[in-house]
Order: C-alpha cells, then structure tokens, then sequence
C-alpha cells in the first residue's frame, strides 16, 4: 500500500513538474510578443553592408600580373588566368580572367595575397541568376563596380545593429546621421593623446 | 432568472400578426439562425486565420501580413479566393468518391455542432435536449472522413496521416467525453443552455473552471487533440508526413479541411467558454447589476442589451482560448506517436476516471455546490 501511494506521489509530481515547465515556456512565448518586430522589408529597404563585408569580387585587369597567386590560394583553385608567354618582350600577357560566383565561397583569401591589388571585395550579394552560368564572371563582369544602397533612391537604405546608437534595436527609429555605439578606432587615439593621464594607461598596460 | 431575449418568439408574434399559422411561421423563421451561424462560423474562421498568423508574426517579432487590406486583414479572404479559384486535382489511382466525401465528412459534423453553441438564453439554433452528447457524436465522424480521405488519396503518408487522426481522435474522445460527464452529473441536463445557468448564480465565482479544475484542463487538452493542433499535430507533421491525410488535396478540397480545423478550434474554444467559463455569463451577474441600477430586466432595451453582452462575453472568452491555443502552438514541441498515446490512456483517462468519481462523491456530500 506504502509502496502504491509513493508511486501515486510520485506520478503526481512528475505530472506538476510537467505542467510548470508548460507554464514556464508560455511565458517566455508571451514574453515574446511585446518585443518589436526586427523586419527589414527587403527588397524595399536594405541594410548597408558592413565596411569589410566579403561580397562578389571586384577585379582590375589593368592591374593583374598574371602571378597566378589567386589560383594558389583559392581552396578550390577556382580564379582562370587565361595568359600566353609573349615571345619578344619575354612578358606574360593576359588575355582573360574569370571566377565562377557558383562555386566560390566568398573567403577572400585570393583578395588577401593578390600583390598588386587587383582583387577587392564589393557589397554586392543579389547574385541570383536564372541560370548557373551566368554565375561565371569573366574580367569585364568582374571589373563593373557594385551599385550602391545608399545611393539607390528606390531603396530605403537602414544601418545594421552594430552601427545603431546605444539602446537602439530598430534601424527605422534613427536618422542617418546619429552616431554608432562605441568609439571607432581612431577616436580611440584621440581621445588616448588628449586624456591627462596618459602615463597612467601606459603604467597599468606595463604591470600586466 | 429572466429569459432574455427571444427573437424567434418576437418573429413569430409579429407573423401572426398578419394571419400566418404559427407552424408556417416557425418554417420561414428556420433559416434565419442557420444562416446566421453559417456565416458567424466563417467570420470566426477569417478573424481566427488572421489572428493566427499575426500573432505567430508577433511571438516570433516578425509582422505578418500587411499588405491585404490595413493590417492585413483582408488575407484570409485572400487565400480563400486562392484556394477558390485553384484547380480541384483527384489523382489518377485515387478513389475519386471517397477521395470527394472526405472533406464533406469532416466539414459537415464540425457545422452541424454549432447547433448547440449558444449565445444566450435563446440564442441559438436548437436547445437539444441531448446538446452535449449530440457534439461527442458528431465529432466522432470526423475520424471517418480523415480515415476515408487519407485511405481514398492512394499515398502512403496520406495513408499514415488518416491513420494517426484516427487514433488520435477515438484516443482523446474518452476523456473529452468523461470531463463532460462530470459537467453533466453537476448540471442533471445535457442541455448547454441549462449547462450555462447552472453557472450564472453567483458570475465568476460560480463558474464550473473552479469546481471542475481537472476537467477543464483535460478537456482543453483534449479539444487541442481533437483539433489536431500543436503539440498533437501528428496527423499533418508536415516534416515526416508532408501534410498528413491532405497532401493530395488541392483547391476546394483543401480549403474545406482548412476551414474545418479552425471552425473545429472555434467551436472547441466556445464549447470550453460554455461548459467551464459560464457562456454568455458576464463576471458580475446581470441581475445584480440591474438591481443596482434599478432597470427592470424585461424591458426590451435591456433584452438587446444583455443579449448583446452575452454574444460579447461568449466570443471573448473563446477568442481568449484561441489566443491559448495560439501561444501554445509555439511554446510546445510536436509529441511523437507513443507519448500521445501514452498521455491519452494512461494520463488523461485515469485522471478524467478520478474527477468523475471525486466529481459524484463531492455531489453526495455538499449538493448544494455540486448540484443535488
């Protein structure tokens, strides 16, 4: 009988525990519904990609030595460097490049190592295509400079989380001209050379 | 207790007015509730849809729809037109006349217990003497039209689908039905409208949710199973079985499954404010408002005015239920087979068991709370 009534307990218990854990994630459900919507209505409004976003890749013909140093650390090797040895001026000479944005993974490291610089990554990402193929760039396709969303006037151009104001969640609430949250790197160093005690700073980083 | 307002009585004096038998009488005034109810129950769908996805939008801080209508309201009308307009598809090795009378099967029983809902005293379509029962029967056709549409589709998940609402509904049927039972042994009638007076003597405090906490919250859980709305959607997971038993339908077909999970979840909502929230009750009775106010219960202002409160009391404790059922919905993850199951017989129907019998013993022993 003893044994009976604590299982009963026990079951009742459980059967508690159950509902309180039902109670607990409604709650957080009805926690939910006073936050605001973070919608940004897209093709409408956009959000301004950050300054280091990896998007498609921009690329100078002009630029380019042939080095092939692209092909060697791309992951996949995917940049063609079509190129011919000319006989006379014993110089390379560059008749096409291409990538194909189907297969490139936006890593950037061929942006990374180009040594003349020819590589750039743009805040282009509406790559979409009706067809795969147009997906591969070749060196005209891949010198046009991405249009822009701040300047695009049948977009509503919002700023992304980190660059809002302190406290701030909704892109709409603000103007263009408030400020970010946060010092950027070279207010830092004003603000490092124009503090009295600068010797302090330099103290406490020595005795770490 | 004041009998409140009584339109069909009205209608038929002012028939006989102008020489109409009252029989004649009776059959021209049929249509009216029907209709009224027919299109009270598809209105209720409409704001239910919309209610549903804004709400789901805002639980989970997006905006839902917007552009039909302001706010979107217009986008259950929008869809519907959708599914009117879109091409009706019977697959070719399906059993086209079962594949047909499916969606009529479920949507037809789910109509047809908006007989006994009532808005007031008088308000609503039949006072069945059977009220209660007749909706437990009803709703146990339902499982034969899933059963039937997913059997007719000639599609495996169908197949399951059908299989799974079967179970799921004949499962949660008999602890939906003993809660009920307890309502019934309290009120002695099967009668809604004598189900909701036996609430109204004393308003809030009077109302069954307190005398019948078991059976309330069995019953809730029960109507969402029977509804087959998270966390019991298993007959239509959409992430194993596609869309249960209505994967191959497509336009109308579609939309009158569509329409009766939620007139089904509506009616569920009302029947819970009916049977445990004191119906068209308000909190404080209407009798001691009226005595504090001095106005006489019968005149036919106040009639229009309590009739009206009631209607508002009976769809705001519903649509309360609704927006429950709605939290829930994405609160709770989806419950396997087994676990429904489980819960279904060994939980809710011991449980339910228990509350019957507490339910008598309490009866016997203060009749004056329990309903002697």
């Amino acid at each position: 009988m003893k044994d009976f009534l604590q299982k009963v307990n026990s079951y009742i218990k459980e059967a508690f525990g159950a509902s309180k854990y039902l109670f607990d994630g409604i709650t957080v459900t009805f926690d939910h519904l006073r936050r605001r919507p973070v919608t940004v209505q897209y093709p409408y409004e956009k959000l301004i990609p950050s300054e280091r976003y990896r998007g498609r890749i921009h690329y100078e013909f002009d630029k380019c030595i042939a080095c092939e140093v692209c092909v060697r650390v791309c992951p996949i090797n995917l940049p063609v460097v079509d190129w011919v040895m000319n006989k006379e001026t014993k110089k390379k000479e560059l008749r096409n490049y291409s990538i194909d944005f189907g297969a490139c993974i936006f890593c950037g490291n061929c942006v990374e190592y180009c040594p003349t610089n020819c590589l750039s990554m743009t805040e282009e990402y509406e790559l979409a295509t009706f067809d795969r193929h147009n997906l591969n760039y070749d060196n005209v396709a891949l010198g046009r400079l991405p249009t822009n969303v701040t300047s695009d006037p049948t977009v509503k151009s919002l700023k992304e989380l980190t660059y809002l104001p302190k406290g701030v969640m909704d892109p709409h609430e603000i103007s263009a001209s408030d400020p970010r949250v946060g010092k950027l790197p070279e207010e830092v160093l004003d603000w490092m050379v124009s503090s009295p005690s600068k010797e302090e700073i330099s103290v406490g980083n020595s005795t770490k | 207790m004041s009998n409140g307002l009584d339109l069909e009585f009205s209608f038929n004096e002012a028939l006989k007015a102008f020489g109409v038998s009252s029989e004649i009488a009776h059959i021209i005034w049929l249509p009216f509730p029907m209709l009224i109810v027919l299109v009270a129950a598809v209105v209720g769908v409409l704001v239910t849809v919309w209610l549903e996805r804004k709400i789901s939008a805002a639980a989970q801080q997006r905006i839902g729809p917007e552009y039909a209508g302001a706010l979107g309201v217009l986008q259950p009308i929008a869809d519907g037109l959708k599914l009117l307009v879109k091409e009706d598809i019977i697959p070719a090795k399906a059993d086209s006349i079962l594949f047909t009378t499916g969606p009529i099967l479920v949507l037809v029983p789910v109509i047809l217990s908006w007989l006994i809902v009532p808005f007031g005293q008088n308000l609503l379509i039949s006072n069945v003497g059977v009220g209660i029962f007749l909706w437990i029967a009803l709703s146990s056709i339902q499982p034969i039209g899933l059963l039937m549409s997913g059997y007719a589709s000639n599609n495996k998940y169908s197949l399951l689908g059908g299989l799974r609402a079967a179970a799921q509904s004949i499962s949660y049927e008999i602890p939906l039905a003993l809660s009920v039972l307890a309502i019934v042994m309290m009120t002695n009638s099967l009668s809604t409208v004598d189900i909701v007076n036996q609430q109204s003597g004393a308003g809030i405090l009077s109302w069954n949710i307190w005398r019948q906490p078991i059976g309330f919250i069995v019953f809730w859980i029960c109507a969402l199973a029977e509804c087959e709305r998270l966390p019991f959607d298993l007959p239509e997971a959409e992430e194993e079985l596609v869309a249960g038993y209505q994967t191959e339908y497509a336009g109308m077909k579609f939309a009158l499954f569509y329409l009766g999970s939620y007139i089904n979840l509506i009616l569920s909502a009302l029947l819970v404010s009916v049977l445990y929230l004191g119906g068209w009750g308000f909190p404080i009775p209407v009798e001691t408002l009226s005595n504090l106010l001095n106005i006489p219960l019968n005149t036919s202002f106040v009639q229009v005015i309590t009739a009206t409160l009631g209607i508002v009391m009976t769809i705001l404790k519903a649509y309360l239920l609704v927006f429950i059922a709605i939290l829930l919905r994405w609160t709770t993850p989806r419950v396997r087979i087994d676990q429904l199951l489980d819960l279904g017989w060994k939980f809710l129907l011991p449980i339910s068991l228990a509350n019957l019998l507490l339910t008598a013993g309490l009866k016997l022993a203060l009749p004056k709370f329990f309903g002697g």
